[in-house]
């Protein structure tokens, strides 16, 4: 969900998803890069990105990842599922 | 996350993709992770670190970039896939290593598979053809009152009440005389009404179908087209003369049509109906919507309606109203004789027996392999691999030998369907079967394919790795003495089942050899048989009078011949026709009815001493047994037994009860003889004069000469030709007529006996194999015994004794096995052959011993040569 989220905002290569979960969750959040990559091409298979070779910041050739509808669709969907669970953990905890 | 079929689809293609990519995407995803860290190190390097601290920070950082790239590529993989086809390309290597072995497992399997399939292929052709034309699960065949063709006036009633989207109606029985020049021979016609092509929607290799109204258009059959008209590419338009009338070429069917009769029956040319007495066969396509039980209702009534309009006296069309689709098992319990279906279940039977020994004989290779490879396996069982990857790989090499084993099958099996394509049946009637390769034999192959691959591999795959890793990493197993292992208990096996199959081959050569001596009870060495088809439009009109003076003609002309000793006219040429009657006869002597079923046939006077038939009281009919004279009969030997008893029927009378029937004077009893097939058991007879009926138009002679037949054919069509050279001839010698008699016997001995080859061949090479592989396992024990003073002698007994004790068991359990499974084939022998010939049981021991014999030479002499000082060194 977030790498979904990350890209909603436009097309990114991997180093700058990660880097880009990092800061907006202020430090919090590492993604682990041994992980970030399987994650990607699962994605990719879902249909959720797409991938294509372009030119980065540095002038270095990388790989940018789009979300396609699917991927819209899905980060919807589940944002919809974790803003429930959200409200659910806290209404467990402010009234238990 | 959906759990769509459509999906999932997408995935497998994204997958298969990928598969195809696999290099580019590793070489890529390497990219990618460099790009990466070294983003990462560029960072670094701008808070201050060295570039090439920085770079090793990042590459800390990322951790293994293998198993990044693994778990990467592990999204995309389909992991069975990928290892069955590593599995493959190993056992290929292996294979390519030993192809001494692989050529012989490929060999045993194609023997098997091949077998398989075409008796596969055979059988769904012949029993379940699919007909050519548009959609024929929605065409039905109708029949009126349990009649199989019924008259066109019911046609034209039926296809008025406008019940179906199309009605076609046929005679597949009918023939035609095509007359070119001054010669004249016979088609096997189907006759059609002019809606047949449209509504079955038959596709054509060149031209169209018979067309609404028309009478004068003809269609031919590809092998008419080109057989006899060299396949002329302008044919189309071109005048042909048929039973005297001159029809335009509408149309050439394609090669490969199949009829809407099934079962490979094609007529040769197709002609319109011309005559209102035709009787055809109903064919109709449903509507949409319309189920069988709902056609059959709506049959019903519409017969009904006839009925009420044209009653038939002894019976009613809407009694037995059926209505079947053409294809599949539906046609199949309706129209087949169950001895035919079973002929083919029993050769699937036994082309299963066959593959099952090819599949031994590999399984017993495999095993072999197995325990030379156990080092290998072992130190892969110990260097952690799963036992259950050692089986998946084990099992992945027999899957390999046996897709090579089906491809070298199907090639055998074109071979074979090539072959067949030119049989041509010795059956009056077009009978051609379309065996073509199809999507049911495909099927059927792959799943002999899989089915083979596990009886041949689980075993030994099972086998290799039960083994306890460290006692067998400690030394390679010692080969003991120990000779009843699993391979001897397969080959016994083997051994077994190929007696059963050999001595069922045996047993049905016996069977086709006596077939073939058997006396039918009539002369067939100086007799032959002359077929006179006249064009009926010739005849009908001048009534039967023309007919009876052709008749008395050529018959005279034929008795005036040289060397001709007597000619008759016959309504049936004996195990050529046929004709059952089975009905209540009385007699003046008792007034009970006696039910009885018996051959019938017309004949006319000279009949019996034509054939030598002995007459053995009374007469046989004379010239002035005819219409208007007094009503007689003659019987046979068993006829009079069983209805006069012991007493002599001559002088008699007997009345068969069916309506209209005159009581006639018994005026003969004549020797019993073979009426239809040879194998039928001992059939009752009654003949009656030729002349006391319709006459039909074909004419059948049988002649008597005192030479040798052959010579007599040339000048008795000439004879027949001069009289009326319309009619079509055809001559031949009685005992090239047998054909259709030996059939049975012919087909069976030929595909028994070749099975049982079959088998013998794969039991004898599996065998050979055991006895080699143990020789070779025993070469130390051997050198052992010769250094300790055994002779040559000794070993050779060793050996001797081993493939003895194989034999002898396999021999003792086929035996007793075979004294089962014969008993029923009793259903398809000749009388005086049982089931359990004793001749054919010697017969098979006999040439199973000198096979054994053959199979053990080699290797009991491998064994005499061993050296024992090498044999020893080796230790």
């Amino acid at each position: 969900m977030l790498v979904l989220r990350t890209l909603a905002a436009g097309p990114l290569h991997g180093y700058a998803i990660s880097r880009r979960i990092k800061q907006c969750s202020a430090n919090v959040l590492d993604v682990e890069e041994g992980s970030l990559y399987p994650a990607l091409n699962r994605m990719l298979l879902k249909g959720w990105l797409r991938a294509e070779w372009g030119i980065s910041d540095t002038n270095r050739k990388a790989r940018f990842y789009r979300l396609t509808k699917d991927g819209e669709k899905q980060l919807a969907a589940e944002a919809e599922e974790f803003k429930k669970l959200i409200t659910a953990i806290q209404l467990v905890m402010k009234t238990a | 996350m959906s759990f769509l079929p459509v999906q999932y689809l997408k995935e497998l293609w994204l997958r298969l993709r990928w598969l195809s990519g696999r290099s580019r995407f590793h070489s890529e995803l390497g990219d990618e992770i460099a790009f990466h860290m070294e983003s990462r190190a560029d960072e670094l390097e701008q808070s201050g670190l060295p570039r090439a601290e920085a770079l090793l920070v990042a590459r800390r950082e990322f951790g293994s970039r293998l198993k990044a790239a693994e778990d990467t590529s592990g999204a995309w993989q389909i992991r069975w896939l990928e290892d069955l086809l590593s599995d493959l390309r190993y056992a290929a290597r292996a294979f390519r290593r030993n192809p001494a072995f692989a050529a012989t497992a490929v060999f045993c399997l194609a023997l098997g598979i091949g077998a398989n399939t075409t008796i596969f292929n055979i059988t769904t052709s012949f029993l379940f053809s699919e007909p050519s034309c548009r959609d024929s699960a929605s065409l039905i065949s109708i029949s009126e009152g349990g009649n199989s063709s019924s008259p066109l006036a019911d046609y034209k009633f039926l296809k008025d009440a406008n019940v179906f989207a199309g009605m076609a109606g046929i005679n597949f029985e009918r023939e035609v005389n095509w007359r070119q020049g001054d010669s004249t021979r016979r088609f096997y016609a189907g006759m059609v009404t002019d809606d047949f092509f449209s509504t079955l929607d038959i596709p054509f290799h060149l031209g169209r179908g018979i067309a609404q109204g028309e009478t004068d258009t003809a269609v031919l059959s590809e092998r008419i087209w080109r057989s006899v008209f060299g396949a002329d590419p302008a044919i189309l338009g071109h005048k042909i003369i048929l039973d005297s009338r001159v029809y335009t070429i509408a149309g050439i069917l394609p090669e490969n049509h199949r009829s809407v009769a099934g079962f490979g029956i094609s007529p040769e040319v197709y002609v319109p109906v011309i005559h209102d007495d035709e009787y055809v066969q109903f064919y109709a396509r449903l509507p949409k919507g319309m189920n069988a039980g709902v056609a059959r209702e709506r049959l019903r009534s519409i017969f009904a309606q006839i009925d009420a309009i044209r009653p038939k006296q002894d019976w009613k069309r809407a009694d037995q109203v059926t209505v079947t689709g053409v294809t599949g098992f539906d046609m199949l319990n309706q129209q087949m004789p169950g001895a035919v279906t079973a002929f083919f279940l029993m050769l699937l039977i036994v082309v299963g027996l066959v593959l099952l020994l090819a599949c031994t004989n590999v399984a017993s290779l495999l095993l072999a392999r197995a325990s030379s490879r156990s080092h290998e396996l072992t130190i892969r069982l110990s260097l952690g691999a799963s036992r259950q990857r050692i089986i998946r790989h084990l099992l992945a090499e027999s899957l390999l030998l046996s897709m090579l084993g089906a491809l070298a099958g199907l090639a055998l099996n074109l071979a074979c369907a090539r072959l067949l394509k030119n049989l041509v049946l010795p059956i009056p009637a077009p009978l051609r079967v379309v065996v073509l390769p199809d999507w049911r034999l495909m099927l059927y192959s792959l799943g002999i394919v899989f089915l083979s691959a596990l009886l041949c591999g689980l075993l030994p795959a099972l086998r290799a790795v039960r083994k306890d890793v460290n006692t067998a990493l400690k030394q390679e197993e010692r080969h003991t003495a120990r000779t009843w292992n699993l391979r001897s208990l397969l080959v016994a096996g083997q051994i077994a089942v190929s007696i059963v199959l050999l001595a069922a081959g045996f047993l049905f050569l016996h069977n086709l050899l006596r077939a073939t001596a058997m006396n039918p009870g009539f002369n067939i060495s100086h007799t032959l048989w002359a077929y006179m088809r006249l064009v009926p439009d010739q005849y009908k009109d001048a009534g039967q009078a023309k007919q009876t003076s052709l008749i008395h003609t050529v018959l005279d002309r034929i008795r005036a011949l040289p060397g001709v000793e007597s000619a008759a006219v016959t309504a049936r040429v004996p195990l050529n026709d046929n004709c059952v009657d089975e009905i209540g006869v009385r007699t003046d002597l008792s007034a009970t009815l006696v039910p009885v079923r018996y051959q019938c046939n017309d004949v006319g006077a000279d009949f019996f001493r034509t054939l030598s038939i002995p007459v053995l009281s009374g007469r046989e009919f004379s010239s002035t047994d005819r219409r208007g004279a007094q009503a007689v009969t003659v019987v046979n030997e068993s006829f009079a037994r069983e209805v006069f008893g012991n007493i002599n029927p001559v002088g008699h009378t007997l009345t068969l009860d069916f309506n209209g029937a005159k009581t006639r004077l018994v005026v003969g009893v004549v020797g019993d003889s073979k009426y239809f097939t040879l194998s039928e058991k001992q059939q009752l007879a009654v003949y009656e004069p030729y002349f006391s009926k319709d006459e039909p138009v074909n004419v059948k002679f049988v002649v008597r000469t005192v030479s040798s037949p052959a010579a007599y054919v040339k000048a008795i069509s000439d004879e027949m030709g001069r009289l009326d050279s319309s009619a079509a001839v055809e001559i031949k010698p009685m005992s090239e007529g047998l054909g259709l008699a030996l059939l049975p016997s012919r087909a069976a001995a030929v595909m028994l006996g070749t099975m049982g080859l079959l088998a013998l061949t794969l039991a004898s090479i599996g065998l050979y194999g055991v006895l080699l592989y143990s020789v070779s396992r025993r070469t130390r024990e051997i050198g052992l015994r010769m250094a300790l003073g055994a002779t040559q002698s000794d070993v050779l007994r060793i050996v001797l004794r081993h493939s003895l004790a194989l034999v002898g068991s396999g021999v003792a359990t086929g035996l007793v096995l075979a004294f089962f499974a014969m008993r029923p084939l009793a259903f398809f022998l000749v009388p005086g052959i049982s089931a359990l010939d004793s001749t054919a049981f010697l017969a098979v021991i006999a040439v199973l011993g000198a096979v054994a014999l053959v199979a053990t030479l080699a290797p009991a002499l491998r064994a005499v040569r061993v050296d024992p000082m090498v044999a020893l060194r080796y230790e």
